[in-house]
């Protein structure tokens, strides 16, 4: 037996679970919770939703909006052209162009982040289609004493299943 | 939506992906035939050169320019609408969100093609990619089209991205309850979605972020359109009011474009339970909005023109008001003025068959204000001895007619595909008006009991 | 910059005979079109005559004025351009290299004169006529915009020629066709840098006006405004 989890219908109910695996002494960062929608109005959603992610938006827009600057700088003074009586590298016009590198790299960085963290760094496997239908599944993937565990999880309007 | 709901909304979302109507067919292998005349079209301007198409001296921007303005303008629907009340936390946006992503994406890349189309050399529009190249010469950063390249770039990049991360859920969804190569195909979208509390906190910030960065993207897109004009000291396009005036009438645009595809998804999908009376309502009132704002900017642009009585622009002024542009003109104004605020301040004629009938009138309007915005005024330069005029050829008009035909096209495979309303968002909507601290505070009875279809009705 | 070229066009003098449309064809290289195209405003004339009529039949006077391209200090066709196609050149002139355009027609917008002209077609020139084409001049293809350039070969190849021989510049010796063409010399062509040239002179001409000048273009051509002939000639 490698895993042991609950499915609940209720979030009610999940909440439950997660507070009983807590009281079973699980550490929290061991405790899975998977379901079909993010439940933000209940403490298991807010689990783990501490993120850098704003900061390296802001941070990566920064540094899209430095390198865009000496980007455009750089290759107009590189082969001067006049144009209609204007400098060669004039600032109202590379503004434009720098705000939207600045708000692209933004952007990007966001997605990457997501992709790191929420893809690449998610290494737990726990999961059963019956979340599809709504199902909230409360579960721990390292079982030690799987008795303790399953009285935690095993509650009215849940199931218990292992693996 | 009621927890014992849950199964069958999912059910009515899941099922025109895993099954495949007659009628599905018929309009693709319709707007197939068209696009793909389109195209042919295309190759024909490509073959023999731009003369093709009726551009002349001294008009030499016209039908795809005006439809390059048009279909920006309409992707103003979505990735700007959901983001404003994905931020204000509107809960009746969210049946509306991915339908209105959805345009935004097909119409800037419809919109992004003619530019292209319009070129002269094609083939070398990749100069305007800022690389290093063996030419030793970099874009003219200075000129719009330059930013053009930039901000659409940049839309289309937010707005795929916008649209394709709130998806992956429902992708694993759609993965579970599916057999075979679906599964496969599903399973692969969905980049191994498992629905942890960890992926949703992040997936959440994510489009909060996005949302915010994508605001002064979508409104700067359209902007830096109206610069390609309102930089050029042609008369009456050389204005100041053209940024707001090209922001307000993209999501005047879009909107109606959003309302017009929202019907008819009601009606091809069966989705009356969810796409309500409401939300016609509400993008109605939207839509009456706008409306009220276009007439107020196109009487500010027309009084300053006609009060500075300057010759050059009072030429092409007059042209719109009473000469050769004159019905054009005089229909774009029932289009976008008289027929949506007859229809839409009226709370008996703000159903949807009323919004669909203005919203129609609205893209019509729309569309005629670009044409009558470019062709006058390069028509009415400041020497009365280049003044020209302008007729479309079928080559034009076939392109254009294609691109219409592909905005359907994809759009029907699109919701082939995908599930058209974000389940997921549907469901969390559920207890969005549940106090924060959780367990303690809710009342669990709430959630059994009987609710409406949608709680979203209600609020 | 040394050399400054600008043109005066002495309005009195045109009799709107367009020898200077002619020679510039034939000089530049530029394709004639068909009179189906030519009706679909496909011509392309890098000099025009344009034709104004003022007063009631049969009291009517027609006044011509020569039109081609300004060569504007401030031309607002070049910042547009999103590939340097259109660009200032070291001489003041306004230049258009047609091997980096790819036809988005924006300087035509931008220009208030209506001097750029476009490729809608690949040119033809059906035989024997390809044999007349100027070899230092280049053809140009289909989707690329062209105007006038006052007849930059001859500067080119008045500056090199000069250089080779150790020697300035002549005023008057060099000649873009429409000037040399014109047979009541209306068009004078010269460097502006030069005070004393008699394209300088003629610019400072109290007949001097500068075409929609109010638009702030700052065109280097000068047009010495016709007068009625019983007035005595201001200059």
């Amino acid at each position: 037996m490698s895993a042991i989890y609950g499915l609940y219908s209720d979030p009610n109910v999940a909440q439950v679970a997660v507070n009983n695996l807590r009281a079973a002494g699980v550490p929290d960062a061991d405790i899975t919770v998977i379901s079909s929608e993010p439940f933000e109005h209940f403490e298991f959603g807010h689990r783990d939703a501490r993120t850098a992610m704003p900061w390296i938006a802001t941070a990566a827009g920064a540094a899209g909006m430095v390198a865009t600057y000496y980007l455009l700088g750089l290759s107009q003074h590189a082969w001067p052209l006049v144009t209609s009586g204007m400098p060669v590298a004039p600032l109202w016009t590379n503004l434009i162009i720098i705000f939207e590198m600045t708000m692209l790299s933004a952007i990007a960085a966001t997605v990457i982040t997501l992709i790191v963290t929420a893809f690449i760094g998610e290494r737990g496997t726990l999961y059963d289609p019956e979340v599809s239908d709504g199902y909230i599944l409360v579960g721990v993937e390292k079982t030690g004493d799987a008795g303790k565990l399953e009285s935690a999880l095993k509650i009215d309007g849940g199931r218990v299943k292992s693996i | 939506m009621n927890r014992t709901l849950t199964k069958p909304f999912t059910d009515d979302m899941v099922r025109p992906v895993m099954s495949t109507t007659v009628w599905f067919w018929a309009i693709v292998l319709a707007t197939g035939t068209v696009v793909a005349s389109g195209a042919a079209a295309w190759g024909y301007q490509l073959w023999y050169g731009i003369g093709l198409s009726g551009k002349r001296w001294p008009g030499f921007w016209a039908l795809y320019l005006t439809n390059f303005v048009f279909w920006i303008g309409i992707s103003h629907a979505g990735t700007l609408i959901s983001a404003i009340l994905r931020l204000v936390n509107a809960g009746w946006r969210r049946p509306v969100t991915r339908v209105a992503e959805v345009i935004t994406v097909f119409a800037l890349m419809i919109g992004a093609m003619f530019p292209i189309i319009h070129l002269g050399r094609p083939w070398l529009a990749f100069w305007l990619f800022p690389y290093p190249s063996a030419r030793e010469i970099w874009p003219n950063f200075r000129s719009p089209l330059a930013w053009d390249f930039f901000a659409i770039n940049t839309y289309l990049t937010g707005s795929v991205l916008f649209l394709l991360l709130p998806m992956i859920p429902d992708f694993a969804l759609v993965r579970d309850r599916s057999t075979g190569w679906r599964r496969k195909f599903y399973g692969a979208l969905s980049f191994g979605w498992r629905g942890t509390t960890r992926q949703w906190n992040r997936l959440e910030s994510a489009m909060q972020i996005m949302a915010i960065a994508i605001l002064p993207v979508a409104v700067s897109v359209h902007t830096i359109v109206s610069f390609d004009f309102s930089m050029a000291n042609v008369p009456m396009w050389h204005s100041t009011i053209f940024g707001p005036y090209f922001v307000a009438g993209a999501i005047f645009s879009g909107i109606a474009a959003l309302i017009l595809a929202m019907a008819a998804l009601r009606k091809a999908l069966h989705l009356e339970k969810y796409l309500l009376p409401l939300h016609f309502e509400n993008l109605g009132k939207l839509l009456l909005l706008m409306s009220i704002l276009w007439g107020y900017f196109v009487f500010n642009e027309r009084l300053t023109v006609w009060y500075g009585n300057e010759h050059h622009e009072m030429a092409v002024f007059w042209a719109t008001q009473r000469g050769q542009y004159a019905p054009l003109y005089w229909t774009m104004v029932i289009c976008n003025f008289i027929i949506p605020i007859a229809l839409l301040s009226n709370p008996y004629t703000r159903n949807i068959i009323g919004c669909v009938v203005a919203s129609f009138g609205v893209v019509i309007g729309m569309w005629l204000e670009r044409f009558l915005i470019i062709v006058p005024s390069l028509a009415h330069k400041a020497l009365p001895y280049s003044w020209g005029t302008y007729t479309p050829t079928p080559v034009e008009l076939m392109i254009m007619a294609a691109t219409f035909a592909a905005m359907i096209l994809l759009y029907a495979l699109f919701a082939k595909f995908v599930p058209i309303i974000a389940i997921w968002e549907m469901k969390a909507g559920d207890f969005a008006h549940a106090p924060r601290q959780g367990l303690a505070a809710a009342d669990p009875h709430r959630i059994d009991a009987a609710a409406p279809a949608s709680p979203e009705a209600a609020s | 910059m040394p050399f400054r070229w600008g043109m005066a066009i002495d309005l009195n003098a045109c009799t709107g005979c367009e020898a200077c449309v002619t020679a510039c064809h034939a000089e530049n290289n530029i394709p004639t079109v068909s009179a189906e195209q030519a009706s679909r405003g496909r011509a392309m004339h890098w000099i025009r005559v344009e034709r104004y009529y003022e007063g009631n039949f049969p009291d009517v006077r027609v006044k011509f004025r020569p039109v081609l391209c300004q060569q504007c200090d401030n031309a607002p066709c070049e910042a547009v351009c999103p590939t340097y196609a259109a660009h200032h050149n070291e001489d003041g002139l306004n230049a258009q290299v047609y091997n980096r355009c790819i036809g988005t027609r924006y300087c035509a917008n931008a220009c208030p004169y209506n001097v750029r002209f476009f490729n809608f077609f690949n040119a033809e020139w059906p035989k024997p006529l390809h044999l007349q084409l100027n070899p230092d001049v280049s053809v140009r293809e289909v989707g690329v915009m062209e105007k006038c350039t006052f007849c930059v070969q001859r500067i080119k190849a008045a500056k090199t020629a000069a250089r080779a021989e150790h020697r300035a510049l002549v005023d008057g010796a060099l000649q873009p066709a429409c000037a040399q063409a014109c047979p009541t010399s209306a068009i004078v062509f010269g460097d502006l840098n030069d005070p004393d040239s008699r394209v300088a002179r003629l610019a400072r001409s109290p007949r001097g006006t500068r075409l929609l000048e109010d638009l702030g273009a700052e065109p280097k051509i000068t047009y010495l405004q016709k007068q009625p002939w019983h007035e005595p000639d201001a200059y």
